[in-house]
């Protein structure tokens, strides 16, 4: 399989600022990457160079093998945008946004109203066709803009936290969307702080750190670095009292135990072993298990594990 | 979904020009109508002629080409500068970026929307002189040429306005009045080119307003300043000029 996205190098300064470090990597053609990161860490600077919306100070960056610099128009032709924040023309109707979008790429008008047709079913935005941008809801701008950045039907998109701030019905409607387009070929280049969104949809994923990549994997092998974190979760029929909770601490195989709601939520190595020793714990203290799940380490557990492991290294340099 | 991808390529002057259109076209919707646009490139124009005018012993025909001038310029140079910062603050303006639509297309896109926009509007104060106050013309060539050029000069002039670095479009009218005011007495809106003082002389060849005034002196019969061929070279000039500066702006303000 070809790489639809390689990245040499790829460095940003902003003044004396270094905000993307030497990042290199590749996105196999239909792959679906995400690059997480926390706010500030480098994500966006690193989209922005990569559909040359942003110049690189130093390295390169190539899309299907076109270089997002001297190729810049035929790299755009190619590519669809996802920007954070949802950037349709507050004046013009869901239907205006979408054909002006069609012209901009220099389709022509039979194509661009099929399309256009195409993306509002998709969508599910056919009440909306006639509405001003202006009155639709968050979410209902946030499927416009991803639908304006397919227009063109192309062959890698770059979506900007899409699913930030937006209801579950819409976040659905468009992870099914995306899911459906890898399954069409389309290579999609991901950033998210959303670890879930991350772990449910790509297919690998890069954190990026302080604009440096700090590792590069598919979410099941990145979280076997972090094996140590996993945890049992378990709701009792009755609240514990304050020697219940110690005595719960100090059960074996037991590392942290945070109350989360009507859960204790214990990290552990061993979930097995923790099993072994709740039952007779329960016993104990009159207690009836209303519910018990066991859960591996999430993505999240690595990206701190990963996060906090680089602030150490800075801190002994 | 892929194959659909392929289109057609069409010669790059062309393609070009149907993008601009398309920016343009939708200008067109978004911004005619705007309160700001028709108060500064409407309203503001005759109120100010007729504040020059009213009390003064002056024949009303002899003004019909300032106040001609003063409608093209400020029309024409009222739509880029509210439309550009309108569109960089709620980041639409990105949506022309995204697209393989290269700066020079964009900001042609722009100039073209505010071109037709002064170019319409300045036909009603002509209209209006021919009808009710008598004026004639006397020169068909000079008053194309003074639409035309005049009205596409103008609008590079505002185009090159709004790539000020403001995020706001009150911030960028501010800067715009900054320009737009002097020029109006250099440029021999309320008076003639030829019976300005010596420095007014001077300081009219700076000014791409001169030129438009000028050709339509000369188009309603009065007496000019610079001579047809002169205004018409210094209208493309400007805009030649001024067009190149937009897009090396717009292209930094970009990176």
């Amino acid at each position: 399989m070809s790489a639809s996205i390689e990245v040499k190098g790829l460095t940003k300064y902003f003044g004396q600022l270094l905000a993307v470090d030497h990042v290199s990597f590749e996105v196999e053609a239909g792959e679906i990457f995400g690059f997480l990161g926390p706010n500030g860490a480098g994500k966006t600077t690193t989209l922005r160079m990569l559909t040359d919306l942003t110049r690189p100070s130093e390295g390169s960056a190539k899309i299907l093998g076109m270089d997002t610099v001297k190729d810049s128009l035929s790299v755009k032709a190619v590519i669809g945008i996802v920007p954070e924040a949802s950037n349709v023309f507050l004046e013009l109707t869901t239907e205006g946004n979408l054909t002006f979008t069609g012209a901009l790429y220099g389709l022509r008008k039979k194509v661009r109203n099929e399309r256009t047709d195409e993306l509002i079913s998709l969508f599910d935005l056919e009440p909306h066709r006639a509405k001003k941008g202006m009155e639709l809801s968050l979410g209902l701008r946030r499927r416009l803009t991803i639908a304006m950045s397919l227009m063109h039907n192309p062959q890698v998109v770059f979506l900007d936290e899409p699913t930030s701030g937006l209801d579950v019905e819409s976040s659905r409607l468009i992870r099914e969307v995306f899911n459906d387009l890898h399954r069409k070929g389309v290579t999609t280049f991901l950033t998210t702080h959303n670890m879930e969104e991350a772990n449910q949809l790509s297919h690998r994923v890069a954190v990026i750190n302080d604009g440096r990549i700090i590792a590069i994997d598919t979410p099941e092998l990145l979280k076997q670095a972090a094996s140590e974190s996993q945890s049992l979760e378990v709701a009792f029929d009755k609240d514990l009292d304050e020697t219940g909770e110690k005595d719960l601490a100090a059960l074996p195989c037991v590392g942290d135990v945070r109350l989360l709601g009507d859960k204790y939520h214990l990290v552990t190595s061993d979930p097995p072993c923790v099993l072994d020793s709740l039952y007779p714990f329960m016993a104990a203290h009159g207690l009836k298990p209303v519910s018990i799940n066991t859960f591996g380490p999430s993505l999240e557990d690595v990206f701190v594990k990963l996060t906090a492991g680089r602030e150490e290294v800075a801190r002994d340099e | 979904m892929n194959e659909q991808v392929v289109v057609a390529r069409k010669p790059f002057v062309w393609d070009e020009l149907r993008k601009a259109w398309a920016i343009s076209s939708k200008d067109m919707k978004i911004y005619y109508f705007q309160p700001a646009v028709l108060i500064f490139g409407l309203v503001f124009p005759l109120a100010i002629f007729f504040a020059f005018m009213i009390g003064r012993d002056v024949k009303a025909v002899t003004l019909f080409p300032g106040l001609i001038t003063l409608t093209i310029f400020f029309s024409t140079t009222t739509v880029a500068p509210f439309s550009v910062p309108w569109e960089k603050m709620n980041r639409t303006f990105e949506r022309l970026l995204f697209a393989p639509v290269s700066m020079r297309a964009a900001v042609l896109g722009k100039v073209i929307s505010a071109f037709i926009f002064g170019f319409v509007i300045s036909i009603f104060p002509l209209a209006i002189g021919l009808i009710f106050f008598g004026s004639r013309i006397a020169s068909y060539a000079a008053l194309i040429l003074a639409f035309f050029l005049g009205s596409l000069c103008l609008s590079t002039m505002g185009m090159l306005i709004s790539t000020v670095k403001a995020d706001t479009p009150p911030k960028v009218m501010m800067v715009l009045n900054v320009v737009r005011l002097p020029l109006m007495f250099i440029s021999g809106i309320f008076v003639a080119i030829p019976t300005l003082p010596l420095y007014g002389r001077v300081l009219a060849w700076f000014s791409p307003v001169s030129y438009c005034a000028d050709l339509l002196y000369k188009a309603l019969g009065f007496k000019n300043y610079f001579g047809m061929l002169v205004s018409s070279l210094m209208l493309v000039a400007f805009t030649a000029v001024m067009f190149v500066a937009s897009v090396l702006r717009m292209k930094a303000w970009n990176k």
